[in-house]
């Protein structure tokens, strides 16, 4: 506001160019509330998508994000511009819900430049969309929540383009997976295999590969004996698709291999089951970049994954740790089943530990790789994990969860030492159970095989199909009921194609069990006894209850149904539903709340919310405590006897006070003019008072203080163009503010008040609130309440509507003038709801 | 024990009561006495009358359900002041038999919409919270009130009626 102030404040004379500057801070505010406008268009519209009546498709939703986005960085920058380098810090806010937004889009927008290497601690989550996810999560949880995570750098997106652009690669690439088609498995092989040849053969770019080199120097000086794995973090990884298994990590990489090794992951980005994983969500390769970060790698006595909830039933109470000997990749791989420790959320005791024969390890090799090592009967049956250590990966996971506000699925490591390392988190999909137990007669049915966990609940049929390598699945028929030994990269591929699947070994926490539920395959794990089931017989496995029966039954298949909309379970539904969650919902709604702070935006909705009101304070309330204002505004001269100065916006200041007048009749302003007929034709509701009743008793009925009502003489306020008005009204002890747009573009028009405060107690002034948000709903304005606060607006309705509302605003405004006294409980405010709407003539509810 | 109660001990606290700006019109102090109901001890009343604030919160009178209705009578029918004779004597007119019921009710909804600070009468009494019940009852008989505004520091905190005064006595005769 200081802008303002030093304009009117150094003459006592307003001059041209003060108006000048007023003009151009004007038109930063008209381009704050346009953007506004616009991002609350887009924002609607989302949100009756949402309501499941309408199709879209990823398109639509990128499209509507995009400009989304383009809307509230322009009102962040007309936001600096009007009220000072004190809203730079917005930018901040605004990139961490855009990080969150960008977790579940993958891609849509371009990479944008960046360092080709990035040092952990130089990372938040926020840098997700130029690091990859799972690196922007190790960097948030080393930095922000100070846990134990191993140290290493991102190469990064902007590194990649890169290689791809010296190279040539892009076009390339895409020629060859634009004619694809993925229900093949060969083609799906023969494409992938020419592609990751052109990448593995195409060459670093030197200066990219001098500082990989010089990154990976670095962090062996300083870690002379640490060894190190290259994994991959593509843009859109661990997001709401968790790409879980795609892509490859090289493990224990020594100086000599780095560069070659980078290549393979990048080149991983092609597998056979990385293809189809993306084409089938809809996603464009070119959208995702492949970064890849280069860690110390734990040299793990013990890994495991940690669900912070059960993810096949959302009503668990527990933390489920799985838990292998050795590094993890037998256990998200599906070739060990784990000790599963369940933890209690609460109290973080142990509720149940189920400890089984792990027949084998994966150590590092002391000359790079890794090794496989057998365990002996008594090694394998040891619980690899304490309690002590359970419950302490519990409580790590609880703080994680907390902080990223949903259940997440964590990969850590116990070194020989004993020391602790979270060394990924991503969000985790839980299976909500069905909202009623529907009782199944199986009674009739004969049982060919039981066991094992449920790895994603549900039931499927079909004639079974074996497989037993990745060289089984080009040959994997349509419908079947799928059984392997274990996991394996690929099997994603031919998720489109079955009715259930059955892991012989591995549980819910290997990586096709993420991928099953993804997919909602009913699935179980762990089923060891599957020697009834041959190939070609009809039969149908009921993966809630852990159990396959011969023949086809459609009725079981139907209850075990999840108790999901048949919309919402549309995967692009549900994209837009998260998205939605960052952008739509309004946390920020009452400025005077201490709460109303720019490190409170939540939502893209709350930016918008704190620039809109912050840029009409900066405009108006700047204005209106000044002393002088009387010096460069006018009075409107009105039979109403309420004193209200103008500032009109693009107009000049009369030089003489005694010009500075407005009539009523001569309001130059659309939106105004229309205002303050409704306000004329209710007419000043306060007669002057009985001469013979004066001061009877200086008493309150109010929540009021008595220095309060100083306020009840201040004067109103306008700011006014031809087409715009903000008007700050005080009406008694409630004060409202309306703010309107009157064109004859109905995407520019809108009506905004607020109005809140009063007189009387707290029940009275809400039961007003509501009152007001009866009768505006039926208008058609969008509200929002909290206690006795009220936002209400109306936007993208023709000139004609846009007058009219702003004509019914203001026989409200003068109508509710200190009603909150009479509110003394709901029946009469009905009365009063119904007869007001009479009086608009606007429908009563019943009649 | 009765000997014990004082009129904030038997008082409707103000927020409780119906009350209205002094500009409001007769049909809306008519809505909020017929939309209110009065819980004591689990006894339900109308509120006979509606305490009326000015626009600072402070308390200017009140309007009884007769005030209302002096206020709703045609001029014709009533005395202007003691000194005006009616146009009618309309105890004994039979021509009322003959009235229009329409133009009637017309003319109701119209005098209805007259400010409640044309018929309201002043606070003319009140009592203090820890007066006791026997001044309260002085107070009701001796100036024909059924209600009295209940002060505390000099601020008004609720009202008294004489119906729950009368309950309270009651409760101990009967």
């Amino acid at each position: 506001m200081k802008w303002f102030k030093n304009l009117v404040g150094k003459s006592e004379q307003i001059s041209d160019k003060s108006l000048e500057i007023i003009q151009i801070k004007f038109n930063n505010f008209l381009e704050i509330l346009h953007n506004n406008n616009a991002v609350l268009k887009n924002i609607s519209d989302m949100e009756e998508k949402l309501q499941g009546e309408y199709l879209f498709d990823l398109n639509y939703i990128r499209s509507t994000v995009s400009e989304i986005r383009k809307g509230v960085v322009n009102i962040i920058n007309n936001m600096i511009s009007l009220g000072g380098d004190g809203y730079k810090r917005l930018k901040e806010y605004y990139a961490r819900i855009d990080a969150e937004i960008t977790r579940i889009l993958p891609g849509g927008r371009p990479i944008e430049e960046d360092d080709y290497i990035r040092f952990f601690d130089r990372i938040l989550r926020e840098n997700a969309y130029s690091v990859g996810s799972k690196n922007a999560q190790l960097g948030e949880m080393k930095s922000r929540l100070a846990l134990p995570v191993p140290n290493g750098f991102a190469i990064t997106a902007w590194a990649y383009k890169h290689f791809i652009d010296r190279n040539d690669l892009q076009h390339k690439i895409s020629e060859l997976i634009l004619p694809l088609n993925i229900r093949s498995y060969e083609d799906l092989q023969t494409v992938s295999r020419r592609i990751q040849k052109i990448v593995t053969e195409a060459p670093i770019p030197d200066d990219l590969a001098g500082q990989i080199t010089q990154s990976y120097k670095k962090l062996r000086e300083k870690n002379p004996k640490a060894r190190f794995a290259l994994r991959s973090s593509a843009i859109g990884e661990d997001t709401e698709y968790s790409f879980a298994g795609q892509y490859r990590s090289v493990l224990n990489v020594r100086a000599v291999e780095l560069l070659e090794s980078y290549r393979a992951v990048l080149a991983s980005k092609f597998t056979p089951q990385a293809i189809y994983y993306f084409l089938s969500h809809s996603i464009s390769e070119d959208e995702l970049a492949m970064c890849v970060g280069c860690i110390i790698m734990v040299s793990a006595r013990s890994s495991g994954v940690i669900y912070t909830r059960n993810p096949v039933n959302a009503g668990d109470d527990c933390i489920v740790i799985n838990s292998i000997f050795g590094l993890g990749k037998y256990l998200v791989d599906g070739t060990i089943s784990p000790d599963i420790f369940r933890v209690s959320r609460h109290d973080k005791a142990i509720r149940e530990s189920s400890v089984f024969f792990k027949t084998r390890k994966l150590e590092m090799h002391p000359d790079g790789g890794t090794v496989d090592v057998e365990l002996s009967e008594e090694e394998g049956r040891k619980p690899s994990l304490s309690d002590r250590e359970a419950i302490r990966l519990a409580e790590y996971a609880a703080k994680i969860e907390e902080h990223y506000g949903c259940p997440q699925d964590i990969e850590w490591a116990i070194d020989h030492d004993g020391e602790i390392y979270i060394l990924q988190t991503r969000p985790l999909r839980v299976i909500t159970p069905p909202k009623t137990e529907i009782e199944v007669d199986v009674s009739g049915f004969e049982k060919l095989a039981e066991g094992g966990y449920t790895i994603c609940p549900g039931a499927g049929g079909g004639p079974v199909h074996r497989i037993s390598s990745v060289n089984d699945l080009q040959d994997v028929p349509n419908g079947v009921v799928l059984i392997t030994p274990h996991s394996f990269p690929g099997i994603v591929t031919v998720m489109g194609k079955v009715r259930a699947l059955i892991a012989e070994t591995g549980g819910m926490a290997s990586h096709m069990a993420t991928i099953a539920r993804e997919y909602g395959i009913p699935a179980i794990g762990d089923l060891k006894d599957t020697g009834m089931l041959n190939n070609g017989d009809m039969v149908t496995l009921d993966a809630t209850a852990n159990a396959v029966y011969r023949g086809l039954h459609d009725d079981l298949i139907d209850k075990r149904k999840p108790d999901l909309d048949l919309f919402e379970d549309i995967d692009i539904f549900n994209i837009l539903k998260r998205i939605s969650g960052h952008i739509a919902p309004l946390y920020l709604l009452n400025s005077k709340d201490a709460e109303f702070l720019p490190e409170n935006c939540r939502t893209f909705h709350d930016i918008t919310r704190f620039c809109h009101q912050r840029a009409m304070e900066e405009m108006f309330y700047g204005a209106s405590e000044l002393k002088n204002k009387d010096r460069f505004s006018s009075r409107l001269q009105s039979e109403i006897p309420l004193a209200v100065n103008i500032i009109y916006i693009d107009k000049e200041i009369p030089e003489k006070e005694k010009h500075r007048t407005v009539d009523e009749n001569r309001i130059e302003s659309v939106p105004m003019a229309s205002f303050w007929r409704g306000v004329k034709k209710e007419g000043w509701p306060a007669p002057s008072r009985p001469p013979d009743m004066k001061g009877i008793f200086g008493v309150f009925a109010t929540t009021m203080t008595r220095t309060e009502d100083d306020r009840f003489s201040e004067k109103s306020f306008a700011i006014l163009s031809k087409e715009y008005m903000i008007l700050s009204l005080r009406m008694g002890y409630h004060f409202s503010t309306i703010e309107a747009m009157v064109t004859e573009q109905e995407n520019k028009n809108y009506i905004r008040m607020e109005f809140k405060d009063g007189g009387a107690t707290i029940e009275r002034r809400i039961r007003r609130i509501r009152l007001l948000t009866d009768i505006l709903t039926k208008a058609g304005f969008e509200n929002f309440s909290k206690g006795d606060f009220l936002d209400s607006r109306l936007s993208y309705q023709d000139e004609e509507s846009t007058k009219d509302a702003l004509f019914l605003l203001g026989r409200l405004t003068v109508m509710t003038k200190q009603l909150d006294m009479a509110l003394s409980n709901d029946a009469i405010a009905r009365w009063y709801t119904n007869d007001f709407l009479k009086k608009l003539g606007m429908p009563v509810d019943g009649d | 024990m009765i000997a014990g109660k004082r009129a904030g001990d038997i008082m409707i606290p103000l927020d409780h009561y119906p009350h209205i700006p002094y500009w409001f019109s007769l049909r809306q102090a008519m809505a909020e006495i017929e939309n209110t109901q009065i819980e004591v001890e689990g006894q339900k009343s109308l509120p006979r009358i509606v305490l009326v604030f000015d626009e600072k919160y402070n308390l200017m009178g009140m309007i009884r359900r007769r005030d209302i209705l002096k206020g709703l009578q045609p001029d014709y029918v009533s005395a202007k002041s003691g000194n005006t004779r009616k146009l009618f004597n309309i105890e004994v007119d039979p021509n009322l038999m003959e009235m229009s019921y329409d133009i009637l009710i017309k003319n109701l909804k119209e005098r209805a919409e007259q400010t409640v600070s044309k018929v309201m009468i002043p606070i003319t009494h009140t009592v203090d919270y820890e007066d006791h019940i026997m001044k309260v009852i002085h107070e009701m008989v001796t100036y024909n009130l059924s209600l009295l505004p209940v002060l505390c520091v000099g601020e008004v905190v609720g009202v008294v009626r004489s119906v729950d005064v009368f309950h309270e006595i009651a409760h101990h005769i009967l």
